[in-house]
C-alpha cells in the first residue's frame, strides 16, 4: 500500500514538472516571436505599409476630426489630411473604427497602422506610442448644466462638483489635478450622458467635442461648457519604434507651408487650433 | 429628450445596419454551435478507459485503489470537461479580446487582420466556441435524461449502439432541450453586443455613434435606448417560433 501511494506521489510530481516545462518553453516562444515582431516594426513600418498598399488609420468617430458624411465616406480635419498623407507614401488610408480603450492594443498587434483620432498627447499616449509632433491644440473644459453655469465661471468653483470623466483621458488627468471628485466611465459621450441625467454634477471632455455635442439641437440643449481647466496637444501615434513619424513629421512641414492643412482647418472649422508646424 | 423628425430616417438606416451585423453573428452562432455543441458533449461523455483497455489486454486485474483509479482515467472525458470550464469559467468578453489581439500582440502575426470582416471572423469564433460549450451541458443533460431502460430495450430488440442513439435517443433529446436551448438562444441575441468590446459595429455601436457624432448628429441620446425596441422584437419573434416547435415535439412524451 505505502509503495502504491508513493509511486502516486511520484508520478504527479513528474506530471507537475512535466506541465510546468511545457508552459516554460512555449512563454519563451511566445516572448522570442512578439520581440521578432516589435524588431520588424522598429526598422521597416513604412516598408509594410507600402508592401501592403494601406494605412489602416484607428479611429472612433466624432465630429470635427473623424466622421462619416451621408454618402458613407470619411470626413473631417484628421481624416482629410490622414488620406493625403496615405496618398503621399504611395498607399490608401482605410479608416477602421476603434475601441478607444484599446487604441495600443489594435496598435501593437498591427490591426491598425495609425491612431489619429484628436488623440491628447498625455504621458501615457507619449509611453506608449510613437507620437508625432502636435498639430492642434485643444482645451478641457467643464460641462455643467446652464442654469448653473453661472456660478462656475473659474476652476477655483467647480472643485466642489461630482465629476464624470473619461477613463484614461487628459481630462481625468485635470480633475484629479484639481483634487475634486470623479467617476471614470467608457467614454466622454457617457461622461455627458452622466451629467445630462444628474447621476454627475458636472464633466470634463475635449473643448473641440464640446463645440459639437452640447447645446441647441443635441440631447444636451441644457449642458454648456464654462471653465476651460488646461491647453493641450493634439498628435498621431504610430507603433513604438516607427520610421512612419518622420515621415509625418515631414509631410505636416510641406503641408502647413503650402497652406493646405489651413485650408482643411478651415473647411471644418478648427482653424483658430491649428499650430504652426 | 425630444427627437427630432429630420433625424429619424438617418438614425433608423444606421441601426438597420448595426443590427443585420447583430443578426449575421446569431445567425452564425447558431449555426456553428448547435452541431460543435453535440460533439463536445459526447467528449465530456466519453468513457473511453486506455489504461483499463491495456490491464485487460494483457490480461491484468487492476489492484488496490490506485491500480482502480489508474484504469478508471478517461482522457477524452477529463480533457473535455476542462475546456468547457474553461470557457463557460471565464468572460466572453476577454474571450473575445484574447481570440482577437493575442495573435498580433503575442505571435506577431494578426490573422484576422484589422478590417470588420476580420472583426466579425474573430467574434463568430469566439462567440461559436463560447455558446457551443454551454449546449454541450444542455445536450448531455437531455441524453443522460433519456432512461437507461430504454437504451436496454433497444439492446434486448438487437439494435446497434447507434441506431439506439438516432432512432431513439436523439429525438427525445431534442424534446427535452428546448426550454432551455430557447433561454440560451434568447440570451444570444443580447450577447452579440458584447463583440463590441472588438470594435464589431453590431447595433448598440451604431446606436452611440450619435452621441459622439456621425452624419451629421451629434450629442444625440435616443437612439442609443431605441435599439432595446429591435431587440425586444427580435425576441419577441424567437419567442413565437421557439413555442411553436416546443407544441409540435409535444405528441411524444
Amino acid at each position: 500500500m505505502k509503495t502504491k501511494k508513493l509511486l502516486a506521489l511520484l508520478l504527479t510530481g513528474a506530471m507537475t514538472a512535466t506541465l510546468l516545462a511545457g508552459c516554460g518553453s512555449s512563454n519563451n516562444n511566445a516572448d522570442g516571436g512578439a520581440a521578432d515582431s516589435g524588431a520588424d516594426a522598429a526598422q521597416s513600418d513604412l516598408a509594410y505599409v507600402q508592401d501592403k498598399g494601406t494605412l489602416v488609420v484607428g479611429i472612433t468617430e466624432f465630429e470635427p476630426m473623424d466622421y462619416q458624411d451621408a454618402s458613407g465616406e470619411w470626413i473631417g480635419f484628421d481624416a482629410d489630411l490622414a488620406k493625403a498623407f496615405a496618398e503621399s507614401l504611395g498607399v490608401k488610408a482605410e479608416f477602421q473604427l476603434i475601441d478607444w480603450n484599446s487604441k495600443v492594443m489594435e496598435l501593437d498587434g498591427k490591426t491598425i497602422d495609425v491612431v489619429w483620432n484628436g488623440m491628447t498627447l498625455t504621458d501615457e499616449v507619449k509611453s506608449a506610442m510613437s507620437c508625432s509632433n502636435a498639430y492642434c491644440s485643444n482645451a478641457q473644459v467643464v460641462i455643467v448644466p446652464s442654469d448653473k453655469a453661472a456660478d462656475y465661471q473659474d476652476a477655483e468653483s467647480v472643485k466642489g462638483l461630482s465629476f464624470a470623466v473619461e477613463t484614461g483621458s487628459a481630462g481625468k488627468d485635470e480633475v484629479e489635478a484639481l483634487g475634486a471628485s470623479f467617476t471614470e466611465v467608457a467614454d466622454q459621450a457617457t461622461a455627458l450622458m452622466e451629467v445630462a441625467s444628474g447621476t454627475s454634477e458636472a464633466a470634463v471632455i475635449d473643448s473641440l467635442m464640446a463645440a459639437a455635442m452640447v447645446g441647441e439641437g443635441t440631447s444636451y440643449a441644457n449642458l454648456t461648457y464654462t471653465v476651460g481647466l488646461n491647453s493641450e496637444e493634439y498628435g498621431v501615434g504610430f507603433r513604438k519604434g516607427s520610421d512612419l513619424t518622420e515621415k509625418l513629421n515631414e509631410f505636416f512641414k510641406t503641408c502647413y507651408e503650402d497652406g493646405t492643412m489651413m485650408k482643411i482647418a478651415e473647411q471644418y472649422g478648427v482653424q483658430a487650433a491649428l499650430i504652426e508646424q | 429628450m425630444n427627437i427630432n423628425p429630420e433625424h429619424l430616417p438617418i438614425v433608423i438606416h444606421a441601426l438597420n445596419v448595426g443590427f443585420v451585423q447583430t443578426l449575421k453573428l446569431f445567425a452564425v452562432t447558431l449555426l456553428g454551435a448547435i452541431p460543435l455543441g453535440l460533439i463536445i458533449s459526447f467528449g465530456s461523455m466519453n468513457n473511453w478507459r486506455p489504461l483499463g483497455w491495456l490491464f485487460s489486454a494483457v490480461g491484468l486485474a487492476p489492484q488496490g485503489r490506485f491500480g482502480k483509479w489508474l484504469s478508471n482515467i478517461r482522457p477524452i472525458r477529463a480533457l473535455t470537461r476542462l475546456v468547457v470550464w474553461v470557457v463557460r469559467g471565464t468572460p466572453l468578453m476577454i474571450q473575445l479580446l484574447i481570440i482577437y489581439y493575442f495573435p498580433g500582440l503575442v505571435l506577431g502575426n494578426p490573422i484576422w487582420g484589422g478590417s470588420e470582416a476580420g472583426r466579425f471572423t474573430a467574434s463568430a469564433v469566439a462567440f461559436v466556441f463560447n455558446y457551443a460549450c454551454y449546449f454541450s451541458e444542455i445536450y448531455r443533460g437531455g441524453i443522460q435524461g433519456v432512461p437507461r431502460g430504454q437504451q436496454e430495450a433497444g439492446l434486448v430488440l438487437g439494435m446497434t449502439r447507434r441506431q439506439i442513439f438516432f432512432k431513439v435517443t436523439l429525438l427525445q433529446m431534442i424534446k427535452r432541450i428546448v426550454p432551455p436551448m430557447s433561454n440560451e438562444i434568447i440570451t444570444l441575441v443580447k450577447d452579440t453586443s458584447l463583440a463590441r468590446i472588438i470594435a464589431l459595429q453590431e447595433i448598440i455601436w451604431a446606436g452611440q455613434a450619435f452621441m459622439k457624432g456621425s452624419q451629421g448628429i451629434s450629442g444625440v441620446i435616443w437612439p442609443l435606448f431605441f435599439t432595446a425596441i429591435y431587440y425586444l422584437i427580435f425576441n419577441g419573434i424567437l419567442t413565437v417560433l421557439l413555442e411553436r416547435l416546443e407544441r409540435k415535439l409535444d405528441y411524444f412524451r
